[in-house]
């Protein structure tokens, strides 16, 4: 079943609520005006009461009679019964008077078949246990007909109010729902291609600027991850394209003439080293790519950084002695994460600090247990990176030196990319500093424990 | 020593034949996994080389049906996908090695090589030796033509990793692999100097060369005639 819309849920609760509401004051009022004629008609019957009492002194003289007919008649629509004590109806001053009569003392309400009564009992002397009783009874029929009136006009009122806000609220929630309209409208221009459209934060109402911010926010990473993802498809291209020339100009320019072998054995030594070149690119860019969809699950198995960290330096020690570089490890931390994918990560940060560390320079590792995590900081001397490159650095394809030497060994440029994935995927980052002569990239892990 | 290829790929199967022969492997070609899984189950080759994704009857399923047999032929896996999960998948069904595409022929050669030597008792050595060239294994000592020669721990490892497989191109990754623990690939020149500086040691004071760059390959450690 389709939900209703938001416009008619609000409109019929807002009906709703109209009508709890008109119905509960109508409601009270009509109980206020009952209590209140209640009140009214007790005021005059205990009026009449001790007029009646005094008539009625001495029962048995005539005059009583007249002053009796007198006291009644000055209210048209009193009524009088007087029982004797032991039961017997002594007096009736209307003939239609109901036949039978609770005799209990007090007010009461009695609804008769043509009209309706308020009624006073009490003892015609109040201090005789043997009192003949007095029933006074006032014909409210007109207050229940008023009230009768109340209560079809509060009916009326509520069932009229109710429509009245329903036909109001579902104005209001529509135009009260208006943003939410643009959202949709927003959101149905949003494709690959428009990925920049963004709602308007500041016009929005607070309930949903919110909404709004998040929205926009999540267009962003999308737009943010497009272009990464536009730019990493174009990279590729590009970096491959460079290769692939070669190859194609390098085979057909050996094929156009004979040759000795050695020129052939050349030619193929030089392809093959293209296409070793293409294949790490490829191999990387998968890697990458895996990162990039969250698929590279490290492993968990408990390391000693400072193990992992020495064997890498032995490893790199042949480049660092070539270049009379010191290396040097000091701390030590525990974690648990995947050692082959940190070895690699750390590796890449190694071979780079290498490249770029002076004659005689020093490249230091430094590990530090913290309560919070652990750092790892590989710090050379050499050149400082400047400002503005330090982001770039693991950006994809990022050189130092923009212009691939055709022919040298130089990297694909995807190293720090890897080395960051990594670390990411490991929960931790990675940034570099670089100041006064030392460039240094500092790691923060989670212990992973 | 009978290998059988089971590869869809013309060229690629082709060339592995080739270069496999050429490496003094007796080498068979199909390109369909049915006539895979039939010759697979005669139990006559020594390695199965199989591509995953294979007409008829995947590589996986191959795999299966020669472990279900009770054979335990090893088997490398080829293949252009690379999943973790495909990988542990493969590793689960009983594969021995796993190779994504693209790779480099040593890299296989190399594979292929420590999978046939596997099933086979280690030698034990107590000394390698090629010409003039000795490695005293207990006492961890090299000679050359009776000329003592000092290595580090890891020139060391690596001597012998080349001197035991002498004779064959081991590419740059397996050496890392196999001397250095670094399992991943990796661009780095370590291994390009480390060479260099064995050659330093080992072969520059000498006049017959033992230790070749097998460019685009790797290396090898053999006598060639000057």
């Amino acid at each position: 079943m389709r939900r209703l819309s938001l416009s008619s849920r609000l409109a019929l609760l807002f009906a709703a609520c109209t009508a709890v509401v008109s119905l509960f004051a109508g409601v009270l009022f009509n109980r206020a005006s009952e209590a209140h004629f209640i009140e009214l008609d007790q005021q005059l019957l205990e009026g009449k009461l001790i007029g009646l009492r005094r008539s009625l002194q001495d029962i048995q003289s005539s005059t009583s009679e007249v002053k009796l007919a007198d006291e009644l008649s000055r209210q048209a629509d009193l009524y009088l019964r007087i029982t004797g004590s032991d039961g017997q109806r002594w007096y009736d001053s209307s003939a239609h008077l109901p036949e039978t009569l609770a005799l209990t003392p007090g007010l009461s309400t009695l609804k008769g078949d043509r009209t309706d009564y308020r009624v006073l009992n009490a003892p015609l002397y109040p201090d005789k246990p043997d009192s003949p009783q007095l029933t006074l009874l006032l014909d409210i029929t007109h207050h229940q007909h008023f009230l009768q009136r109340m209560q079809h006009l509060i009916w009326l009122t509520v069932g009229l109010s109710a429509l009245a806000t329903a036909l109001l609220g579902a104005w209001a929630a529509r135009s009260g729902l208006r943003p939410l309209r643009r959202m949709s409208a927003v959101a149905r221009g949003v494709s690959a291609q428009s990925l920049n459209a963004r709602l308007p934060e500041e016009n929005m109402p607070p309930e949903l600027a919110e909404m709004a911010h998040h929205f926009n926010a999540m267009l962003g990473r999308l737009d943010d991850s497009f272009q990464r993802l536009s730019a990493f498809s174009a990279d590729i291209a590009h970096e491959l394209r460079t290769p692939l020339s070669n190859l194609l100009t390098h085979t057909q320019v050996t094929l156009t003439r004979p040759r000795p072998i050695e020129d052939y054995r050349e030619a193929l030594h030089s392809n093959l080293e293209e296409l070793q070149w293409m294949a790490q690119l490829v191999n990387d860019m998968l890697y990458l790519a895996k990162a990039d969809h969250g698929l590279l699950m490290p492993s968990r198995e408990p390391l000693n950084l400072a193990d992992e960290v020495d064997v890498l330096l032995e490893f790199f020690a042949p480049l660092a002695d070539d270049s009379h570089v010191t290396v040097s490890r000091e701390g030590t931390a525990r974690m648990v994460g995947d050692r082959s994918m940190l070895r690699r990560a750390l590796s890449n940060l190694l071979d780079n600090a290498l490249r770029f560390t002076a004659v005689d320079g020093e490249v230091r590792v430094r590990i530090t247990d913290q309560p919070q995590g652990l750092s790892l900081t590989i710090e050379n001397t050499g050149d400082e990176v400047s400002e503005a490159l330090l982001p770039r650095l693991f950006d994809r394809f990022y050189r130092a030196d923009p212009a691939r030497q055709e022919g040298s060994s130089e990297h694909a440029g995807l190293g720090l990319a890897i080395t960051r994935s990594i670390i990411r995927a490991h929960g931790g980052q990675i940034w570099c500093e670089s100041e006064k002569g030392l460039t240094r990239f500092v790691i923060e892990l989670p212990r992973g424990d | 020593m009978k290998l059988l290829i089971v590869e869809d790929q013309l060229k690629t199967g082709h060339y592995l034949r080739q270069g496999l022969t050429e490496a003094g492997f007796n080498t068979e070609l199909v390109a369909d996994g049915s006539t895979g899984q039939q010759l697979a189950l005669s139990g006559d080759y020594a390695l199965l080389i199989l591509d995953v994704m294979l007409p008829g009857r995947d590589g996986w399923q191959i795999l299966q049906a020669v472990r279900g047999a009770g054979l335990d032929t090893p088997v490398l896996f080829l293949t252009a996908r690379d999943a973790v999960e495909d990988r542990v998948h493969g590793l689960e069904l009983g594969a021995d090695d796993y190779l994504v595409k693209p790779f480099a022929f040593s890299e296989l050669l190399a594979r292929v090589r420590s999978l046939l030597r596997r099933g086979s008792a280690p030698p034990q050595d107590t000394s390698l030796q090629l010409a003039d060239l000795r490695l005293d294994l207990i006492r961890r000592r090299v000679e050359r033509s009776g000329q003592r020669i000092d290595l580090t721990a890891k020139e060391f490892a690596l001597l012998e990793m080349l001197l035991r497989r002498q004779g064959e191109v081991l590419p740059k990754s397996l050496i890392a692999s196999q001397v250095w623990d670094m399992n991943f690939d990796s661009d780095t020149n370590v291994i390009e100097v480390a060479i260099r500086r064995l050659r330093l040691k080992v072969d520059d004071e000498f006049p017959n060369k033992l230790i070749h760059t097998v460019r685009g390959m790797g290396y090898v450690l053999e006598e060639r005639p000057a």
